[in-house]
């Protein structure tokens, strides 16, 4: 019985795709094939991230941001370099940031600020 | 209304009163007032993907009215016209179309302002900005589609500018946005440029009005709450702080949505059962139904987590026939035939407003909106966006000239091909995940608040995946989330856009003081 219904079914199916309307652009709307398939072969491996795996998810961001404003690859941002290079909050922070008062604060140094200062919103 | 979150703490109210006594003291525009300044501009901006604009014009239109909400004459600005994003070193990005709404008088530092983009990628911010919380909004009725064009448009007694200024932004390559040569629209098509334009040009906007110290609120709808993670995340790292973001209709991770790629669904739809029960329930098709739609809602819920989605996650694997109960079950949530179920177990929203009902579509943005196949409303195969997409647009070609006094020869663009061609690729994915942008700009200011909007009967954004996605923040994230009767612009109902006014209100004043 159920086995009829699913071929009735199918067939409907297939009948309803037929029905060829030109559908508007949906919001969000299908992304481009290709990222499509890209997105099919990492979601096999990968899930959605929580605690210690989404915190590293979001260093990733500002890692990113600091690599970014780090123009001339020392691995270190002194105030002004810092805030030019579009991390302004770092230069905001600065002092606090810059504990041993070097001048110049690493990626390892703002993360162990941050760490200092979580609060009950931090994504552990 | 369902509150799934304790409520923000510190109901601080914030000095309505007091910027109410000064708008008051200055006597309200009428729309006719003598400082107007109608402005025509003759730049020609194209919305293709190659176009490139010359010479930028940020000359503006300005127009004085007064609102009346709850007794009190508001008197207003409205500002519209192009502001230059510069990147940071000062060279010129893109040309950004916006609405400014200010209230006339207010102390700016303690006058919230709020960013407002809609999504696509692609479409300009004219939902937001003809429908929800503009001092003016167009009448719709929806989930009725009887409403005759022209839409009236109307005074907005739910709207926000009793609380916060109002700048509605469209994005690059939509509205009248468009990239400065040598840069094309396509430079910012993808997440990552198109939050970085935008950073840029909120930034410039709070320079060059001088509200670089009032409290900030960006507000994202579809796309937009993609978008506007991303952008908050950038916003915080350069050191402008964020007071709060606003969610309505949210897509916080493409790979966990499972309708939003091409064909069969590979993920698990559990995010979407609670909006195909309250589809069913509107229709009276839910057997499961008790007429108390929260407390049904909360049930399929439940259902969707303990036993759908394993049920869901194992059909994607063998596609074997599920217990008679389970279909059962299903069956009395969503009034959906068994025989339905059986051929595509993990449920996509396609299959879904196909099969509801015989010979009848079901709106994708509204799930009540229906239409008979073939009939008119049903021409796009999706009747919600083909009743109110045809009022918007006519209304923008006059709103602009007639009532915001900017003229173009250009056209607006409400959808553009943006989408055909956006790099959607974000931290390290194909498809974004802007959960861990929320993540760092947390990390970067605790004192971030998050409000999460939508509609119960929004079949593209649904309310569930929703509470899913931002579940893995942990339950300690400032995260406020409400979800009323309603689609996907959940703001058309007449009855949850009031809800939603007074819930923004609560929400502002909780995230809008003092650090």
């Amino acid at each position: 019985m159920r086995t009829v219904l699913i071929v009735s079914t199918i067939v409907s199916l297939l009948a309803a795709a037929t029905v060829a309307r030109a559908t508007p652009h949906l919001d969000p709307g299908k992304p481009p094939a290709s990222a499509q398939q890209a997105a099919q072969a990492e979601t096999r491996t990968r899930r959605a991230s929580v605690g210690a795996t989404l915190d590293s998810d979001a260093e990733r961001h500002l890692r990113a941001s600091f690599e970014a404003a780090d123009t001339a690859h020392h691995g270190t941002l002194s105030r002004e370099e810092a805030q030019a290079g579009g991390f302004g909050w770092i230069a905001n922070h600065f002092d606090a940031i810059d504990t041993q008062h070097m001048g110049r604060v690493s990626f390892d140094d703002v993360k162990r600020y941050l760490n200092l200062h979580r609060s009950g919103a931090s994504t552990k | 209304m369902l509150t799934f979150q304790p409520a923000l703490r510190g109901a601080r109210r914030i000095a309505a009163s007091a910027v109410l006594a000064a708008v008051a003291s200055c006597g309200g525009g009428d729309g006719g007032s003598t400082d107007s300044t109608r402005y025509v501009d003759a730049n020609h901006y194209s919305m293709a993907a190659g176009a490139s604009l010359a010479t930028p014009n940020e000359t503006t239109s300005v127009t004085h009215r007064a609102l009346t909400l709850g007794g009190t004459a508001i008197a207003y600005t409205a500002t519209a016209g192009h502001l230059t994003a510069l990147d940071a070193s000062q060279a010129a990005e893109a040309s950004i179309f916006y609405v400014a709404y200010t209230a006339d008088g207010a102390a700016a530092a303690a006058r919230p302002v709020t960013f407002f983009f809609n999504g696509g990628p692609g479409s300009a911010t004219i939902w937001l900005h003809l429908g929800s919380f503009a001092p003016r909004r167009l009448v719709t009725g929806v989930p009725a589609t009887t409403q005759a064009l022209p839409f009236p448009y109307v005074d907005n007694v739910d709207s926000l500018i009793d609380t916060s200024d109002l700048v509605f932004v469209d994005a690059v390559g939509t509205g009248l946005s468009e990239a400065i040569a040598p840069h094309t629209n396509q430079t910012y098509w993808g997440v990552d440029a198109d939050a970085g334009v935008l950073r840029d040009f909120v930034q410039r906007w709070l320079a060059v009005n001088g509200r670089t110290a009032s409290p900030l609120f960006l507000f994202g709808e579809s796309y937009g709450t993609t978008r506007v993670p991303v952008l908050t995340r950038l916003l915080e790292t350069a050191g402008r702080r964020v007071n709060g973001v606003v969610e309505l209709s949210s897509i916080l991770d493409y790979n966990s949505n499972c309708s939003v790629a091409s064909g069969a669904p590979t993920v698990s739809c559990a995010g979407f059962l609670p909006s195909y029960a309250a589809v069913g329930s509107y229709y009276d098709l839910a057997s499961a139904a008790t007429g108390n739609l929260d407390a049904d809602l909360a049930t399929v819920r439940s259902y969707a987590d303990a036993t759908y989605d394993p049920d869901a996650i194992a059909w994607l694997g063998n596609h074997a026939l599920l217990p008679d109960s389970h279909i059962a079950a299903l069956v009395a949530f969503t009034g959906l035939p068994a025989a339905v179920w059986d051929a595509q177990f993990d449920m996509d929203f396609d299959t879904f407003r196909h099969h509801l009902i015989a010979n009848t579509t079901l709106g994708v943005y509204d799930g009540r909106v229906s239409a008979p196949v073939g009939s008119a409303l049903d021409a796009q195969d999706e009747p919600s966006n083909t009743f109110a997409e045809p009022g918007f647009e006519a209304a923008i070609r006059t709103v602009l000239p007639n009532d915001l006094g900017f003229t173009t020869p250009s056209t607006y663009v409400l959808s553009s091909d943006a989408i055909d061609t956006w790099d959607f690729s974000h931290g390290g994915r194909a498809l974004p995940d802007v959960v861990p942008d929320l993540g760092a700009a947390l990390s970067l200011d605790p004192s971030l608040k998050i409000l999460f909007l939508g509609g119960e009967h929004d079949l593209i954004t649904p309310f569930h995946q929703t509470e899913l996605d931002i579940a893995r923040l942990g339950s300690a994230a400032p995260v406020a989330l409400h979800f009323h009767p309603g689609g996907h612009m959940t703001y058309l109902d007449d009855g949850s856009r009031p809800l939603m006014k007074a819930e923004l209100v609560a929400f502002y004043a909780s995230a809008s003081g003092a650090r």
